[in-house]
């Protein structure tokens, strides 16, 4: 599903992304970890098509198509969604509005017609419920005066209505209780598809009890440093990153 | 050098005397010439005058225009361009259009022509006429009580809920010909009564106007009343509008005007709280972009004691185009626990666009509260990134922002038909921008 090749991108003139290679297909859970500032938000936002990055080496290819290539808004209608770790506020637009346009531009892309009115907000409900979300919240400004927990679960909520093909969930554990934090994980987990896939990009070991990934990489300096399956989390959590970057060192 | 603007009206004036005051009792005309004075005095204000800092009115007048002091002949009729209904009003050049000069209804309303009004009711009018304009201290003003010969008179008696809005279409046309016209209106909401207000100044043609409009408006003890307008004059063209509202003690009064766009816009709001309880809304969208100006200037008078007003004004400004906003808060002396609150915020959208913004409060007694916010901005490229990641487009994703900054303004309006019209309206302008 997505094919990532010896990426590098910088920002301002410097170099962040320092060769990933990444290959995830359909049916897959991966799990990003690493220290602060080790390139983690910034490989989900080259990915996503962020235009504040500079793509400067390599390839990434998603279904086959050359996803450098996309428009931000193109890779979004071919199903990538990025869980992003700070949600932005869009005051005077409503959620309703936001996800009825959000939701018919995929439409169209795929081809179909606008979703009549009462479908949308049947959809709405449905999938608010899903995350334990009060519908009232769709009718309130995007994340406007949200708090860090809604804002989390409203970008799970997103996630339900688009049905992405490859999510990528920036720390969308980071800041939640623990009820939140288990309602968040089980949303993912009903999302769950043999044609779909999930990057969880993650500090805690927590999450992953809910979301078991097939793999976990560990990204240190702009490059994946080491992989390994659902234990190397446990192990990380209980040592550190200090054993593996010496090792990488 | 030939004759001073000042000079070239006032000789139109005399020459044409007789015309302008016809229908008019005495009284009424009687104060003409002392307005024509005033202006003559104070003068067509240049940007040397404070208030008018941001466009030269001397350059507007400066201008050539014709001026009829009779009806255009085949205007009656027109229609309204906004999605309500109720009895309408219709302005063609600033003299009314209305199949009947003045219609009288069981409960007492009446409304139509102001100069038919002044002809059958002159007291009634003669009352109230002028009595809210402020001659002394605006030329403008003072010139178009010199010159008016007709706009909308509408009057509620006591008590008197009216269902359906009043629908105000302040339409100007013209064949080819610059134009210089002077629409008055007056409208009387006396106490516990209540109205709404919808009105449309549009220019129906391409052709260059001058709009020198002044509507005085009094809302009774108890009274409320609401008022939508939408400003769209094409772009060479210039409307000043002097709205002044007198509110007695526990009226409520709220003014929401959408501006979309035209050469130069100038709106002296003027608002005196004159009872206790009075509440005063004042909202404003302004999207300007091309060469589009609008100059806005609001004046809130606080009075007397226990009084709130509130202000929300919003601009995006794009292109070469210009926006201000003036916006004085005035607290008499004795005017404690006074409410005031006043916001504008403003989407300057290129770097040749001018926005300014300037609060203004005088305030007088120590028992006040208040709050002022003025803002200029860009739009947030972290918002458009976010939109444009859940699968909207860039275009879309930046006009549902600036959607989303006006939305608040138009969402003011209790009228939910002509809200979400005038929410389509304002998005064909931002489109535009
Ligand atoms: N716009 C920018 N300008 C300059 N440096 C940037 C910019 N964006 C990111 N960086 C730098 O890139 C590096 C990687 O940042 P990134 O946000 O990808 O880290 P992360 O792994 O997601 O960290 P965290 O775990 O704290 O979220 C950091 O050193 C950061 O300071
Ligand atoms: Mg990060």
């Amino acid at each position: 599903m997505l094919e990532v090749k010896n990426l590098h991108a910088e920002v301002d003139g410097k170099e962040i992304l320092r060769g990933i290679d990444l290959t995830v297909r359909a049916g897959e859970v991966h799990a990003i970890m690493g220290p602060n500032g080790s390139g983690k938000s910034t490989l989900a936002s080259v990915l996503a098509g962020n235009e504040r990055f500079e793509v400067t080496g390599g390839s990434a290819t998603f279904e086959g198509r050359d996803l450098l290539a996309m428009p931000i808004e193109d890779r979004a209608r071919a199903g990538l969604f990025l869980g992003f770790q700070y949600p932005v506020e869009i005051p005077g637009v409503t959620m309703a509005n936001f996800m009825k346009y959000a939701v018919n531009e995929k439409r169209r892309y795929e081809g179909l017609e606008p979703m009549a009115a009462g479908d949308f907000l049947r959809m709405m409900r449905e999938k608010a419920a899903l995350v334990e979300m009060d519908s009232k919240m769709t009718s309130r400004a995007v994340n406007e005066g949200f708090s860090g927990g809604e804002k989390k679960k409203n970008e799970i909520f997103q996630m339900a209505m688009l049905e992405p093909r490859l999510a990528i969930l920036d720390e969308t554990d980071s800041g939640l209780d623990i009820d939140a934090l288990r309602i968040v994980a089980t949303g993912v987990t009903k999302l769950k598809r043999p044609d779909n896939a999930t990057i969880v990009i993650t500090h805690y070991q927590r999450l992953l009890d809910y979301i078991v990934p097939d793999f976990v990489h560990v990204l240190y300096k702009g490059r994946i440093i080491h992989t390994a399956g659902p234990e190397l989390a446990l192990k990380l959590e209980e040592q550190g990153y200090d054993w593996l970057i010496n090792q990488y060192q | 050098m030939g004759d001073s603007i000042e000079k070239r009206l006032t000789d139109l004036y005399f020459g044409n005397e007789d015309i302008i005051c016809e229908g008019f009792p005495g009284a009424v005309n009687r104060q003409r010439a002392a307005a024509l004075e005033q202006f003559s005095v104070a003068g067509i204000p240049s940007r040397r005058n404070e208030r008018y800092r941001y466009n030269d009115m001397r350059e507007v007048f400066g201008g050539e225009y014709e001026s009829y002091f009779t009806p255009v002949p085949g205007t009656a009729g027109v229609c309204c361009g906004l999605p309500v209904e109720g009895p309408v009003l219709p302005l063609v050049n600033g003299f009314y259009a209305g199949a009947d000069p003045l219609a009288e209804r069981p409960d007492g309303v009446i409304f139509g022509s102001l100069r038919a009004a002044a002809g059958r009711y002159p007291e009634l009018v003669g009352r109230w006429l002028n009595t809210a304009a402020d001659n002394a201290g605006e030329a403008l003003t003072a010139l178009n009580t010199a010159f008016m010969q007709d706009g909308v008179f509408i009057y509620v008696p006591r008590g008197v809920q009216c269902a359906e809005p009043f629908v105000i279409p302040c339409c100007y046309g013209s064949e080819r010909e610059a134009r210089l016209c002077f629409a008055r209106s007056l409208m009387v909401f006396e106490a516990d009564s209540s109205a709404k207000l919808v009105l449309d100044y549009r220019t129906l043609t391409g052709d260059r106007f001058l709009a020198d409009s002044v509507r005085e408006i009094f809302v009774g003890r108890g009274a409320r009343v609401e008022l939508t307008e939408a400003v769209r004059f094409n772009e060479a063209s210039t409307q000043v509008l002097g709205s002044y509202v007198r509110q007695e003690a526990d009226s409520h009064f709220q003014n929401l005007t959408v501006q979309l766009g035209g050469g130069l816009s100038r709106i002296n709001y003027t608002a005196s709280l004159d009872g206790p309880g009075a509440e005063s809304h004042v909202y404003g969208l302004y999207l300007c972009g091309g060469a589009d100006r609008t100059d806005i200037y609001t004046g809130i008078n606080h009075n007397v004691p226990d009084c709130t007003s509130y202000e929300l004004f919003k601009g995006v400004v794009a292109g070469e185009a210009s926006g201000s906003f003036n916006g004085r808060i005035f607290v008499a002396p004795d005017a404690q626990r006074t409410r005031a609150f006043q916001e504008n915020h403003n989407l300057q959208l290129s770097d040749s666009s001018h926005v300014y913004t300037k609060p203004q409060l005088e305030i007088y007694a120590d028992d006040v509260k208040c709050s002022h916010g003025a803002t200029v901005g860009q739009l947030d490229a972290e918002a458009v990134y976010y939109m444009r990641q859940r699968g909207i487009g860039e275009a879309d994703a930046r006009k549902l922002q600036m959607f989303g900054f006006v939305n608040d303004v138009i969402a003011k309006s209790s009228f939910d038909e002509l809200a979400r019209h005038l929410g389509e309206l304002a998005v064909g302008k931002i489109e535009s921008l």
